[in-house]
């Protein structure tokens, strides 16, 4: 019996969105590979959503419901999923990526013995997760990872415009599990707090992100792109060029040195696309480019453009919009 | 204090990256320190200075060639330079096993407080050797940081988050993995490099037991290519949308 793991990070009490995402996509591979088994992990407490209701499929989640867990922490989340693993005689752990998973999982590869995976999965023929591909070289490679142990870590990239399912079928069972804490514990790292941005959607989690770029020409050019984001309830991104410029924060930046996303819908506003901004958005379900140059690298990856100065073209599509969505 | 910095080579930007007989066409590739490298090496000499009796020492595992970007390093202001030999690495928990020996055999077994990495290389964007060599050394290891301050025996450190930053507290020693923004790299100077030429460069060979955790193959140059469909204004894209995905339809 081949037996998954995902883990489910929640933050702040809430379970993320990626993380119910990989859940459910490591139920539809189980599924696939005919009769494997899926656990979940939660370590920490969960406020507001009745677990099994946002996870679809049948398995057995974890629970280590500790307030002492609400932050992460490097050493007790360790200790927690590597005695889980050797407990349940876990084959394969998942992660939705994120700040979390990248701390986390180099650090379970090296205890474990067990090959780390980022990026998107590649199947066997008997449809088994059995490595990953991933851009390499600023993205302007791909290159397949495989792995060569028995146990196997898996960083997801988010999937093809990330979609959570909110029904769910099937039966959740949740466990309590403890983690058991030694003398040494007070010499550890210690997570003291975590400070988030107000009234601002995260890229990460965002299913609309409109973006912008060097031809944004200014900070004051980015309210544009909140009006827009704010229209369609998206998040606003921005690339290299408009953070090395001090027009927008890091958090928001997309692309080799920023963030992967994999939104329904990107906007890429003013962006000429170097390839390691594209490598950021390649997951995104569709793009839509508007550049005032023709033959910008950012048309090839685009499936709608328009071309022209986005001064000129944002405000006229605001309304369009304000006005198509009126009409509904 | 003893501050170690682990640094890596990479292909600059303008670099052409191809592909020959299943690994990359060197012949087109001019290498230079990896960008987050420096943001480590500047973070780490920045101590340094504010911390007296400290010793900045980078470690490279590469092959001779890469005695310039260490003649840089010294140049941007550590004090010694070690060029670790081994056997090239074939992933990155190969490298952290190589990184770890290294570090033992040159402080004799004795922890350095601090150890400095790049967030990632801008090859392979692993993103995962600090970590573990963090688990490796069995101390911890804070990733992607992007604000460091230093009062007596601890260590506080930010790093960013989604949608946020996590204030983290801790004692040495610990491996720290250095994120943009952490601090702004200085340039070299013509006397810098002049002095660089006197420091020291060390040669350290290592040999490490253990096999690859994952085999890295079938390097595909990327080809993206989509056909665009251009709208003529903007009420054609709207509809496009509307047409073409439900997101406007939906609710």
């Amino acid at each position: 019996m081949t037996r998954f793991l995902v883990f489910l990070e929640q933050r702040e009490g809430v379970l993320k969105k990626s993380s119910i995402d990989a859940w459910n996509r490591v139920q539809e591979i189980a599924a696939l590979s005919a009769g494997a088994m899926v656990t979940g992990l939660i370590a920490g407490p969960v406020d507001r959503q009745p677990i099994g209701d946002l996870l679809a499929g049948d398995g057995v989640v974890y629970h280590a419901n500790e307030e002492l867990l609400r932050p992460y922490r490097q050493e007790f989340y360790t200790r927690l999923v590597t005695s889980l693993i050797k407990q349940e005689s876990i084959s394969a752990l998942f992660f939705a990526d994120s700040s979390l998973s990248r701390d986390l999982a180099p650090r379970l590869s090296v205890l474990l013995k067990a090959s780390l995976l980022s990026g998107d999965l590649l199947f066997n023929r008997q449809g088994h997760p059995d490595g990953s591909f991933r851009p390499v070289y600023s993205g302007l490679a791909t290159a397949s990872f495989l792995p060569q142990r028995n146990i196997t870590i898996y960083n997801l990239s988010p999937s093809r415009g990330m979609v959570t399912r909110s029904s769910a079928d099937g039966t959740i069972q949740v466990l309590p599990i403890e983690l058991h804490q030694q003398s040494s514990d007070n010499l550890l790292a210690e997570v003291r707090r975590i400070v988030l941005r107000q009234n601002s959607l995260d890229i990460a989690e965002a299913g609309i992100i409109v973006a912008g770029g060097r031809g944004m020409g200014s900070s004051a050019g980015f309210a544009l792109l909140e009006e827009l984001a704010a229209l369609l309830g998206g998040a606003v991104g921005a690339s290299r060029f408009a953070v090395d410029e001090g027009w927008r924060p890091h958090a928001e930046q997309i692309g080799q040195t920023g963030k992967t996303v994999a939104p329904q819908l990107y906007f890429a506003c003013g962006v000429s696309g170097a390839p390691q901004h594209l490598a950021g958005v390649a997951s995104s379900a569709i793009v839509v480019a508007i550049n005032s140059d023709h033959d910008a690298p950012v048309f090839q990856v685009a499936d709608f453009g328009i071309v022209g100065d986005v001064h000129l073209v944002l405000p006229k599509l605001i309304e369009a919009l304000k006005e198509f969505l009126k009409k509904k | 204090m003893n501050i170690a910095v682990c640094l890596c080579q990479v292909p600059d930007s303008a670099s052409v990256i191809g592909f020959a007989d299943g690994a990359l066409d060197r012949s087109r590739i001019n290498e230079v320190m990896n960008p987050y490298d420096e943001y480590a090496l500047e973070e780490a000499v920045c101590l340094k200075e504010r911390i007296a009796g400290s010793l900045v020492t980078v470690f490279t595992v590469a092959p001779l060639s890469a005695k310039d970007m260490l003649r840089k390093a010294l140049a941007l202001g550590a004090d010694r330079a070690v060029l670790v030999s081994a056997a090239e690495p074939s992933d990155p928990y190969f490298t952290a096993l190589q990184l770890k020996s290294a570090l033992m055999e040159f402080y004799e077994g004795i922890l350095p407080d601090l150890v400095f990495c790049g967030k990632s290389s801008t090859d392979f964007q692993s993103a995962e050797v600090p970590s573990m060599l963090g688990a490796l050394l069995g101390i911890a290891s804070v990733s992607g940081v992007t604000s460091l301050n230093v009062s007596g025996e601890h260590l506080h450190l930010e790093r960013e988050i989604e949608g946020g930053v996590e204030q983290i507290e801790l004692h040495y020693p610990v491996v720290i993995s250095a994120e943009k923004g952490l601090n702004q790299p200085r340039k070299t100077t013509v006397k810098a490099v002049m002095e660089a030429r006197k420091k020291p460069i060390d040669l350290l060979a290592v040999s490490v037991d253990g096999a690859p955790l994952v085999l890295v193959s079938d390097f595909k140059a990327l080809e993206r290519k989509k056909v665009c469909r251009f709208a003529e204004d903007e009420k054609e894209l709207v509809l496009l949308l509307s047409n073409e995905c439900s997101l406007f339809s939906a609710d």
